[in-house]
C-alpha cells in the first residue's frame, strides 16, 4: 500500500489553534506617573542602598518618602555625633595613607636625636637622678654626624620602647612608663628622617593615644573607687569637674605638673595633648589650656614638626571633646605663617626645588586633614561662612589693594571641603584668591580646576557664570601652555553644558576651541595633552544630541586632527556611536567624517589577531553605522558605498551581515522596476556572502538574498542561490568540530530551507526535487547531524512534501508573476508520484535515525514527534498506523505509558 | 609571712601635705609574725631648716666648716601607748599631733617644706618603739609636709602683676658674637613676677627680629638660696628646672606662651628669715645658632655665652588659698 497525502487547509488549521486574544489598555511595564516622579526623586537624594527594581515603583509607600524629607533637612547642619565619626573614619585613613603613600628607602639615616634608638631603654633608677635629669634634661652628645639604621630594625626598636611602656604599666611603675613614653616621643624631634616621618608619627601616636587612655582610665578608676577599691559612684558621660574627688583631682593635676616638667618643647606638648582629655576631670571649660596648647606650637620652628603637632592636636582636641573652629582657624593662620617664608625661599625667589616639593607632599595629608576637621566643625556650629571671613575672605571687597593671597596648598584643601553649596555662592570670591595665590607649594592650575569641579557639584547661580568663566578663560590662556589651558578647561566644560547657558555656551565654546587650536598650533600633543583634549571633546560629545552641532563648531574638526592613539580611538568611537544613535544618516558630509573616523578606528584595531570586548565594540559600530547610513534615492550610490566599506573594513566578520543585508534592503526598496539595479544588488550579495565565515550565517544570507531575488523575479538567481546555500550545506566540514548549539542552529537554517522551498517553482529540467535530494543527501551524511537534529530536518522534509503536494500552497512570493508548484505542476501526476516516492524514502529513513538514538528519554520524544509529523502529513492508512503504532511502541517502551506527550499523541490519533 | 617586724607610718592624707594649724594625723602600723612586749611608744615631730655651705660665694674656710647648726622650728614627743603587748599579726595604732601649742599664734615660723641646695626645710615624723636591753628598738620615719597655714593668704587669682620685658642686643651686659652684636635682635615679651605656688608661671615671649637664627629659647627657674655665716652672707643660686618655649628659629612677631607648672617641694614661698632667706629668679635665655654652642659641654644653661642673651627676672612665690585641685 502507497502513502498518501492528506489534504490540509493551513487557513483553518491556523485559525484552530489560535490562542484567544484581547486588547490590553495599558502597557504592562508603565506605572503612574506620581510614582515614577517619586522614584526619580528618591535616585537623586539620597543613594539607594539597594537596586531599585523599577517594575516595583508602585510598591513604595508614603513612608519612604518622609524619610527622604527628614534626610534632607538634617543635611544642613550637622550632628556632633557624624562629625565625631566622620572624623574617626578620617583619622583612621590617614594614617594608612601616611605610612603607605611615601616610599621609604630601606635605610633610615637619623641625626643624634633619636638616639634613644641606638641606646636603648635602660631607665636608670629614679632615686639615682636628680630632678633635672629625671625631667629629661639629658645631655645631648657631641656626635654630629648621622647614624643609618635598617627601617625594619628601627620601628623593631621603637616597639620594643612601646612594649616596656605597658610592660611598666602594668607592673604599676608608672614613672618608667612615662619616662619611656618621653623617650618615643623624642623621636618626632627628628624630621631629618624626612619620608619617614610620617610612619613615625603614626607609631609614636598611636603609643600616645595608648598612654592617655591609660591614664584616663586609671583617673577615671580612682575617682569611682576608694583607697580601698570600694565603687563610690559611676561617672556619667557628661560628668562635670566637680563630681570627681579631691583624691582623683590630685593624681590627674600630678600628671599634668610630670608632663609639665619635660623640658623640650616638642615632647612636652604632645605628652600634654595625649593626656589632654584628662583636663575634664579638672576644668569644665578648657578654652585657657587649648587657647594656651594652640599657641605653644608655634615655638616649634621645623615646618614639618610642627605641622603634625598641630595634627595631632586637632585628633586630640576631638577626644576632648571640645574642638571649636576658633582654634581650628588659628591653626590654619600659623600654618600659614609658617609655610610663607618657605614659599619666598632666602633670595627672594619662589622657585621650587626638591626639597620643597618633598616637604609639601609630607605636608598635605596632614594640612587635608586639619581642613577636613575645621569645615566639619564649621557645618556641626552651622558657621563656614564666619569660617571663611576668618580666613580672609570677603576681606579685599573693602580694601581692594589689601594683597588677600594665601598658600595654595591651603587654599587647595580648604576649597576641597568646602560644602558645595557654599563654593557656588563664594564661587567668585574664591576665584580671586586663587588668581592671588601661586606660590610653589600647590600647583595653581590644579586649583582652578578643582574649582570647576566643585562648581559642577551644586547648583550655581546662572548669574555671574559667564563672567566667571570669562575670567577663567582669561586666567586660563595667560599659562600659555596648552597643557595646564586643557587641564584648567576640562573642569568647566562641565560647568557650561550643565548650565545650560543658551545665549552664552556658543561664544564660549568657540572661544574655547579658538584658543585651543591657537595653543596647539603646529605642535605633536603629549599624551597628558591629549588625554584632556579627550575629556574635553568627550564632555562636548555626550552634552549634545545632535552630531551635526558639534560639527558646526568652530575648529571642530581641525583639533580632531591633532589627536592620536587611543585618545583619538575612544573619541572616534563616542563620535560613531553618536552619529548612529539618531537613526539614519543622510548627509553626505557627516556619512564622510564618519567613514573617515570609523576608517581610523579599523585602522588602530588588529581584528585579525585579537578578539575582545573593546574590538567588539568597534566593529558593532562600525557595523552600525553602514546600516544607518541612507543616501535615499541616490541607490547606486549606496551600493558602491556599501562595496567601499566592503573593501576598508574588509576585517570586520560582522560587518559583512550587514552589507548583505544592506543591500538586500536595497534591492527589496529598489523593487522590480529597477530590476538591473536589484541585479547588482544580488551580485553584491552573491560575492560578499562567501566571505562569511560561519556556516549558518552564511546560509541564512543566502536563503535571505534567495528569498530577495524571489521577490524580484528572477528565478534563476533564486536557484543559483538556493544551490549555494546546498552546497555551504554539504561542505559544512566534519573536522568543523559543530558545536552542539551550532548543530541546533544548523538544523533550524535547513527547516528554513524547506519553508523557502514552498515558494520556489522547481526546475524541470534539473529534476522537480533536485535540491530536496541534495538536503536529504547532505543530512543523512552529516557528520554534524545527531539523530535529534536529522529528525527533525526529515520531519521538515515530510512537511515540505506534504506541503508540495497539497493544491494549493500556504503562502506563495509576494511576486505575482512567480508561479508556484502548486499551479505549475497541477494535475500533473508524474510529480505526485515523485512526492510520495520520495517521502517513503525519507520515513525510511527517519525510522532509522530515531533508532540511533542513544538517550532513551530523547529516543521517545523524537519518536512521537516524527509520529506526530507522519500522521499529519499522511492518510492514515494501514501502513501508516502500523508505521505510527511501531513508532508509539517506541515510545512507550522509552518513556512509559503514562507519559503525557504520549497520551496527547494516542489521543490526535484516535487510537 | 614576713620573719621581721616592721614599722611604718601612715599619713591620713596620701599627699602628706598639712597645715600648721591642723593636726597631723594618721597611724603607726606594726605588722610582726610574733607578739612583742614593748615600752612606752612614742612619736616625735621634729621641724627643722637645716643649713649647709659649700660652694657658691661661700669661701675656702667657710666651706670647711660645713654644716651650720641646724634652727629649730618644732620638736615635740607624744607618747602614743604605754608599754604592753603587741600581738602578731598587723596592729594600727592611730595618733594625732598638735604642731602649735594652744595659745600660741606666729605661724611664721613654721616655714613651708622646701629641698634646696643649701637649705632644706624638713618636718619629719618618727615613731620608736623602745623593747628593753635586750631587743633593739623598732622605729619609723616618715616626712610630711607643711604649707602655710595663715588665715590671711590672698585669693586666687592674684591680681597680675606683669613686668614687660625687652631683650635686645643691647641689654646683655657680657660679650656676643660679632654677628650678634651687630645684626641685631630684639625679643619682648611679659612675665608675672608675682606667682602664686599652685599656679602655672604666665606670660608671653614675642621675637620681634633676629638677624641670627635662633636655635632655642628656654625659661630657667632659678632658686637663689642665702644664709649668713658669722658676717658674711653665702648665695648660692642653682638652677631647678628648666623648660623650652621655643625649638628653632621660630616665626618673628609670633606671641609664644611662657607657662611653667611650679615643681612641688622644690619651691616654696619666697623666704626672708633672719639668718637666711629663699628666693626665686626666671631666666630667660636665646640660644643662637653658633659653630661655638655645638662644641661647648653644656653645664649650666644660665651661664652667660657668647652665643646666648639672657634675662633675669625675681620672682615672687606666694601661697594663696587652697583652690579645688589644691595640691
Amino acid at each position: 500500500m502507497e502513502f498518501e497525502f492528506r489534504r490540509r487547509d493551513y487557513g483553518a488549521d491556523h485559525e484552530s489553534h489560535l490562542l484567544p486574544r484581547s486588547r490590553t489598555q495599558k502597557h504592562p511595564l508603565s506605572s503612574p506617573i506620581a510614582s515614577r516622579q517619586h522614584q526619580m526623586k528618591t535616585v537623586r537624594d539620597n543613594d539607594p542602598p539597594d537596586f531599585f527594581d523599577p517594575l516595583r515603583g508602585l510598591d513604595v509607600n508614603a513612608s519612604a518618602e518622609d524619610k527622604v524629607e527628614e534626610e534632607e533637612e538634617a543635611d544642613t547642619s550637622l550632628s556632633t555625633e557624624a562629625v565625631t565619626q566622620e572624623l574617626t573614619k578620617e583619622w583612621k585613613s590617614l594614617k594608612r595613607i601616611l605610612i603607605q603613600r611615601f616610599p621609604v628607602s630601606k635605610v633610615i639615616s637619623f641625626s643624634p636625636i633619636s638616639n634613644v634608638i641606638t641606646k636603648g631603654f635602660k631607665v636608670d633608677t629614679p632615686s639615682a637622678q636628680s630632678h633635672l635629669e629625671e625631667t629629661g634634661s639629658e645631655k645631648t652628645s657631641l656626635e654630629e654626624t648621622a647614624k643609618v639604621i635598617d627601617q625594619q630594625e628601627y620601628l623593631a626598636k621603637v616597639r620594643e620602647l612601646i612594649d616596656g611602656i605597658t610592660k611598666a604599666w602594668e607592673a604599676e611603675d608608672r614613672v618608667t612608663s612615662l619616662k619611656l613614653s618621653i623617650k618615643v616621643t623624642k623621636l618626632l624631634m627628628d624630621t631629618t628622617v624626612l619620608q619617614f616621618y610620617p610612619t613615625v608619627f603614626v607609631v609614636v601616636t598611636d603609643m600616645l593615644d595608648m598612654v592617655g587612655d591609660m591614664v584616663w582610665e586609671r583617673i577615671k578608676e580612682k575617682a569611682e573607687h576608694d583607697v580601698d577599691g570600694t565603687m563610690i559612684c559611676t561617672l556619667p558621660n557628661d560628668f562635670q569637674a566637680s563630681d570627681i574627688c579631691l583624691e582623683a583631682r590630685e593624681t590627674c593635676y600630678n600628671w599634668f605638673c610630670k608632663v609639665g616638667s619635660v623640658r623640650e618643647l616638642l615632647p612636652r606638648i604632645y605628652l600634654e595633648l595625649a593626656i589632654l582629655p584628662c583636663w575634664r576631670f579638672l576644668i569644665n571649660q578648657p578654652r585657657e589650656v587649648l587657647d594656651r596648647l594652640v599657641m605653644m606650637v608655634r615655638g616649634l620652628a621645623d615646618p614639618l614638626a610642627s605641622l603634625y603637632c598641630r595634627l595631632y592636636m586637632v585628633h586630640r582636641m576631638r577626644k576632648l571633646g571640645f574642638c571649636r573652629s576658633g582654634y581650628l582657624i588659628k591653626c590654619v593662620k600659623d600654618i600659614e605663617d609658617v609655610l610663607a617664608p618657605i614659599l619666598v625661599g632666602k633670595d627672594g625667589c619662589s622657585c621650587i626645588t626638591d626639597d620643597k616639593k618633598l616637604l609639601f607632599n609630607l605636608m598635605e595629608p596632614a594640612i587635608e586633614y586639619i581642613m577636613k576637621c575645621l569645615l566639619l566643625t564649621g557645618r556641626q556650629e552651622n558657621n563656614v561662612l564666619g569660617i571663611l571671613e576668618e580666613l580672609g575672605f570677603g576681606r579685599n571687597k573693602s580694601q581692594p589693594s589689601d594683597n588677600s593671597s594665601h598658600v595654595s596648598i591651603l587654599l587647595h584643601h580648604l576649597l576641597k571641603a568646602l560644602p558645595s553649596e557654599i563654593v557656588s555662592s563664594q564661587a567668585m570670591e574664591i576665584l580671586h584668591m586663587i588668581k592671588c595665590s601661586n606660590d610653589c607649594s600647590f600647583s595653581q592650575v590644579l586649583n582652578y580646576r578643582l574649582l570647576g569641579n566643585r562648581l559642577c557639584e551644586g547648583r550655581s547661580q546662572e548669574g555671574f557664570l559667564s563672567s566667571l568663566v570669562n575670567e577663567i578663560m582669561q586666567a586660563a590662556s595667560q599659562y600659555q601652555t596648552l597643557y595646564d589651558y586643557l587641564r584648567i578647561m576640562d573642569a568647566y566644560v562641565d560647568l557650561l553644558l550643565q548650565n545650560k547657558m543658551e545665549n552664552h555656551l556658543d561664544a564660549l565654546l568657540d572661544a574655547l576651541l579658538d584658543d585651543i587650536v591657537t595653543l596647539a598650533r603646529d605642535k605633536f600633543l603629549s599624551e597628558e595633552e591629549q588625554a584632556s583634549l579627550q575629556s574635553i571633546i568627550l564632555k562636548l560629545l555626550s552634552h549634545f544630541e545632535d552630531l551635526q552641532k558639534v560639527l558646526s563648531l568652530n575648529h571642530f574638526i581641525e583639533i580632531l586632527d591633532l589627536m592620536s592613539g587611543t585618545s583619538k580611538k575612544s573619541v572616534n568611537m563616542h563620535l560613531l556611536s553618536m552619529g548612529t544613535r539618531n537613526g539614519c544618516i543622510c548627509d553626505s558630509t557627516t556619512v564622510q567624517l564618519l567613514f573617515e573616523v570609523s576608517q581610523g578606528l579599523y585602522d588602530a584595531t588588529d581584528f585579525v589577531n585579537i578578539k575582545d570586548d573593546d574590538n567588539r565594540q568597534t566593529s558593532h559600530l562600525i557595523s552600525r553605522f553602514v546600516e544607518m547610513v541612507d543616501y535615499g534615492a541616490e541607490r547606486e550610490r549606496q551600493l558602491l558605498f556599501l562595496a567601499e566599506c566592503r573593501g576598508a573594513f574588509s576585517g570586520i566578520h560582522e560587518l559583512k551581515e550587514t552589507l548583505v543585508r544592506s543591500s538586500n534592503t536595497l534591492a527589496v526598496k529598489a523593487g522590480k522596476k529597477h530590476i538591473n539595479f536589484v541585479k547588482s544588488c544580488l551580485a553584491f550579495s552573491e560575492v560578499t556572502i562567501p566571505s562569511v565565515t560561519v556556516p549558518t550565517k552564511q546560509i541564512n544570507l543566502y536563503l535571505e538574498t534567495a528569498e530577495v531575488a524571489l521577490l524580484g523575479g528572477l528565478i534563476s538567481h533564486t536557484d543559483g542561490l538556493v544551490m549555494s546555500a546546498v552546497e555551504c550545506l554539504e561542505d559544512v566540514a566534519p573536522t568543523d568540530g559543530l558545536k552542539s548549539i551550532d548543530a541546533d542552529s544548523m538544523a533550524s537554517v535547513v527547516c528554513n530551507l524547506c519553508s523557502l522551498l514552498v515558494m520556489v517553482p522547481g526546475n524541470p529540467e534539473k529534476g522537480v526535487l533536485e535540491i530536496l535530494k541534495s538536503i536529504f543527501s547532505a543530512t543523512c551524511s552529516s557528520s554534524w547531524a545527531m539523530s535529534r537534529l536529522k529528525v527533525k530536518i526529515l520531519c521538515a522534509i515530510i512537511s515540505l512534501l506534504s506541503t508540495l503536494a497539497q493544491d494549493n500552497l500556504p503562502y506563495r512570493s509576494a511576486n505575482p508573476e512567480i508561479i508556484g508548484n502548486d499551479l505549475l505542476f497541477f494535475g500533473d501526476s508524474s510529480y505526485k508520484n515523485e512526492l510520495v516516492s520520495w517521502s517513503q524514502l525519507v520515513v525510511g529513513e527517519l525510522v532509522d535515525a530515531i533508532e540511533q538514538e542513544s538517550s532513551q528519554t530523547a529516543r521517545g520524544n523524537i519518536a512521537l514527534e516524527a509520529c506526530n509529523c507522519i500522521s499529519s502529513a499522511l492518510v492514515m492508512n494501514e501502513k501508516v498506523s502500523q508505521l505510527c503504532s511501531r513508532l508509539l511502541e517506541t515510545a512507550k517502551g522509552c518513556l512509559g505509558a503514562t507519559d503525557r506527550y504520549l497520551e496527547a499523541t494516542k489521543q490526535s490519533l484516535h487510537l | 609571712m614576713t620573719t621581721t617586724t616592721t614599722v611604718t607610718v601612715k599619713l591620713s592624707r596620701s599627699n602628706r601635705i598639712y597645715r600648721s594649724s591642723e593636726p597631723v594625723e594618721g597611724k603607726i602600723v606594726i605588722k610582726s609574725p610574733s607578739s612583742i612586749s614593748h615600752q612606752a611608744i612614742r612619736l616625735s615631730v621634729n621641724g627643722s631648716v637645716n643649713l649647709q655651705v659649700r660652694g657658691g660665694s661661700a669661701g675656702v674656710i667657710e666651706s670647711f666648716y660645713g654644716v651650720i647648726k641646724p634652727i629649730q622650728i618644732v620638736k615635740k614627743t607624744i607618747q602614743v601607748r604605754s608599754s604592753g603587748r603587741i600581738p602578731p599579726g598587723t596592729t594600727e595604732i592611730p595618733f594625732s599631733v598638735n604642731l602649735r601649742e594652744p595659745g600660741e599664734s606666729i605661724a611664721e615660723k613654721f616655714y613651708e617644706t622646701f629641698h634646696g641646695t643649701n637649705i632644706n626645710i624638713q618636718y619629719l615624723l618618727t615613731a620608736d618603739i623602745p623593747r628593753g636591753y635586750l631587743h633593739k628598738p623598732l622605729s619609723a620615719t616618715m616626712e610630711f609636709i607643711i604649707e602655710s597655714g595663715r588665715v590671711d593668704l590672698p585669693e586666687r587669682p592674684l591680681p597680675p602683676e606683669m613686668v614687660v620685658f625687652y631683650i635686645t642686643q643691647d641689654t646683655q651686659r657680657h660679650p656676643l658674637l660679632p654677628e650678634i652684636k651687630t645684626g641685631g635682635f630684639r625679643v619682648t615679651g611679659k612675665l608675672a613676677t608675682q606667682c602664686s605656688l599652685q599656679d602655672p608661671l604666665g606670660g608671653e615671649l614675642t621675637v620681634e627680629a633676629s638677624s641670627v637664627p635662633i636655635t632655642s629659647i628656654d625659661i630657667h627657674l632659678l632658686r637663689v638660696e642665702s644664709i649668713i655665716v658669722g658676717e658674711r652672707i653665702v648665695t648660692e643660686t642653682s638652677l631647678i628646672q628648666s623648660t623650652q618655649i621655643a625649638d628653632g628659629d621660630v616665626c618673628r612677631k609670633m606671641t609664644l606662651p611662657i607657662y611653667v607648672l611650679l615643681p612641688r617641694l622644690l619651691m616654696c614661698p619666697s623666704i626672708f628669715a633672719g639668718p637666711f632667706s629663699v628666693e626665686f629668679k626666671v631666666c630667660i635665655t636665646i640660644s643662637f645658632k653658633s659653630k661655638l654652642a655645638k662644641a661647648q659641654p653644656k653645664s649650666d644653661p644660665t651661664a652667660p655665652r657668647l652665643w646666648m642673651a639672657l634675662e633675669r627676672l625675681p620672682l615672687e612665690l606666694v601661697r594663696t588659698k587652697r583652690d579645688q585641685f589644691s595640691c
